[in-house]
């Protein structure tokens, strides 16, 4: 079966006043119809800035190279024209900030009836009909009314649904949600994950989960890839990476998440901070704050490699269950 | 809106008030006695003083004063010019029409040069576009009124011979003289101001395109031009607005240079003649009529902006 999306040794770079600066380097993965992909990482690591190359709306300074490919289509190298026509029809976004992702001028049920009627012929009155469906599907109660509000009128929850509608009102076959829960409170972020997941379901769109908070992987996703300082440190499905991390950076990682079934005196952090993109360190860009570092690894770049059944990690000593004892 | 409309306009009455408290506090401060000076060679007659003090209600108390000045500024009586000898309310109302005409001409030719400008400034920020827009608003901006409209005399009157070198034919007198007799003044006050809205669009419009809501647009597959003129401009205009409506004031209060260089016989020539012989009552009228032109304007604005931006509705 073809892959829906494959984006093959994505690099994206931006062009500032010190020179390029690579922001992401060789990133790959596939996504098949459907199914459910997060990108993980710290901030800085590379994930918006992935999602947006996908999109086409990276900063005018930046240069995306590799392939992304859309149902066979290279995106990174159709005419504008169709770029417009995949954007928002096939592959539709969803930011963090619902506070000001939807533009205050305008009722929010313009604003769906403009992304529908954008790709397709339906008239006003049909659009608008099927924004008020879109908007009850999102469980924005009383549509008809809200049709009419404005966003200021809308909580956060609320605007991040009608985000919701407008991405999916054109069903699109790739969703991609950039932080979509982070700005919001705890039980607002789970009713938002648990309506993306029904409506993948429900249509089966496939979504690209940007975060970085593995709860919210854990979720959502079927799969996970795991960024750091612009590269793939490791790719699982959930079960796989919950359970047999390779990577010691997504050891890290899970040693950072709170966990309500253990008494933790304070909370597992990873020493240092993540390097700048003016500055990757040589070798593993890891290796400065690996716990498990030796001398190989400041030079050398390790290849993704094969660790087991569709399980990849970017280390030169994975499998890392030796070190299990110790950790 | 009609909640908004009625709150808004409620606001203005003491605004008004206030200003003809000034005006009329003004009036008090001139030097020199009313009386003697339109008693002219009868001054000496203290008859003939007291009949005009009685007149004028010079002899009342300052409050009473003040209520019967209000109550005849509010049926259209603003007293009688020293000079010319007619009611200022007839000399401002033949003054007006022709500032009005000129202003509005100005701020449309500002308007129509400017915005476009600035939008297109904004988007193509840090390219060449942008430069000559800036050059060009820089150089608008420093260039003084009086000697563009000298330079587009000797240029389109003098040389080229298409356009009247100065003077005024009323709209309702012939259309065509009319506009030939404004156009240069008119764009002489344009263009400074056109280059004022011009950077104000363009900034606005810069921190508009860098807005998430903006991002979202483009996500949807929106063609860049309708980001730009549907989702970004809505939002830039507010400033604009306001500055707009400033701007539209000064203009309709009178260009005193532009009028004097063009010998236009408007708002601004009225005052610098008025100041000049101590007409106070002209003066007084001028200034009167030129705050309550800028107190409507600013409602106007506001009201804009509510169209505009709804979220202010509530506030």
């Amino acid at each position: 079966m073809t892959p829906l999306l494959e984006v093959r040794d994505l690099a994206v770079s931006f062009a500032t006043d010190e020179g390029m600066v690579r922001a992401v380097d060789g990133v790959s993965f596939s996504l098949a119809p459907g199914r459910r992909l997060a990108i993980v990482g710290e901030s800085g690591c590379g994930k918006s800035v992935t999602a947006l190359a996908i999109m086409r709306l990276l900063a005018p300074n930046a240069r995306a190279e590799g392939s992304v490919r859309l149902e066979g289509e290279d995106v990174l190298a159709v005419p504008d024209s169709r770029m417009r026509q995949l954007r928002g029809g096939k592959i539709a976004m969803i930011f963090q900030e619902p506070m000001t992702s939807l533009n205050p001028a305008f009722t929010v049920g313009d604003q769906i009836v403009e992304a529908i009627r954008e790709h397709s012929d339906a008239s006003p009155s049909e659009a608008r009909a099927q924004a008020i469906a879109w908007l009850a599907r999102v469980r924005i109660p009383a549509p008809e009314r809200r049709f009419d509000e404005y966003p200021h009128r809308l909580s956060g929850g609320m605007r991040q649904r009608v985000m919701i509608a407008m991405a999916m009102a054109c069903r699109p076959s790739v969703l991609i949600a950039d932080e979509p829960t982070t700005a919001l409170d705890v039980t607002i972020q789970a009713q938002i994950l648990d309506l993306m997941r029904e409506l993948s379901e429900e249509t089966g769109t496939a979504i690209v989960l940007i975060t970085h908070d593995l709860g919210v992987v854990a979720e959502l996703a079927h799969d996970v890839l795991v960024m750091y300082a612009g590269r793939v440190a490791e790719q699982a499905s959930v079960q796989t990476l919950f359970r047999t991390p390779q990577h010691p950076y997504t050891v890290g990682l899970m040693g950072a998440v709170p966990r309500l079934d253990e008494e933790v005196a304070r909370l597992a952090t990873i020493e240092g901070a993540v390097p700048s993109p003016r500055a990757w360190p040589p070798g593993c860009r890891f290796a400065p704050r690996c716990p498990f570092v030796i001398e190989r690894c400041r030079t050398e770049v390790p290849p993704l490699a094969e660790v087991g059944p569709g399980h990849v990690a970017a280390c030169i000593q994975a499998p890392l269950d030796r070190f299990a004892a110790a950790a | 809106m009609a909640g908004f409309l009625i709150r808004r306009v409620g606001q203005i009455i003491p605004t008004l008030l206030f200003v003809s408290l000034l005006i009329f506090g003004l009036q008090q401060l001139m030097p020199g006695d009313p009386a003697l000076i339109l008693a002219g060679e009868e001054r000496g007659d203290p008859l003939v003083l007291a009949q005009i003090r009685a007149e004028l209600n010079l002899d009342r108390p300052l409050h009473e004063q003040y209520v019967l000045w209000l109550f005849n500024v509010l049926q259209g009586d603003l007293g009688f010019s020293w000079r010319i000898r007619e009611p200022v309310a007839k000399v401002i109302l033949e003054k007006l029409p022709v500032t009005v005409q000129l202003g509005l001409m100005a701020f449309a030719i500002a308007c129509l040069i400017g915005i476009p400008a600035g939008i297109i400034s904004a988007v193509k920020k840090d390219r060449p576009a942008d430069w000559v827009a800036n050059g060009v608003a820089l150089a608008g901006i420093s260039t003084p009124n009086f000697w563009l409209g000298i330079m587009m005399i000797l240029l389109f009157s003098v040389n080229l011979g298409w356009l009247p070198p100065s003077g005024y034919v009323a709209l309702t007198v012939d259309w065509r003289q009319s506009l030939a007799t404004t156009i240069m003044p008119a764009f002489v006050l344009g263009t400074g101001i056109a280059a004022v809205l011009m950077r104000h669009t363009r900034s606005a419009m810069v921190q508009a395109m860098n807005q998430d809501y903006v991002r979202t647009a483009r996500a949807k597959g929106l063609a860049e031009r309708i980001v730009v003129a549907k989702h970004a401009l809505r939002n830039a205009l507010v400033p604009v607005i306001t500055l707009g409506a400033l701007e539209l004031g000064t203009l309709l209060s009178g260009a005193v240079l532009t009028e004097q260089v063009f010998t236009i016989p408007g708002f601004g020539k009225l005052v610098v003649d008025a100041v000049f012989n101590r007409d106070y009552p002209v003066v007084q009228g001028v200034v009167l009529v030129v705050a309550v032109i800028y107190v409507l304007l600013n409602l106007a604005a506001d009201v804009l902006y509510v169209l505009i931006n709804p979220r202010l509705r509530h506030a």
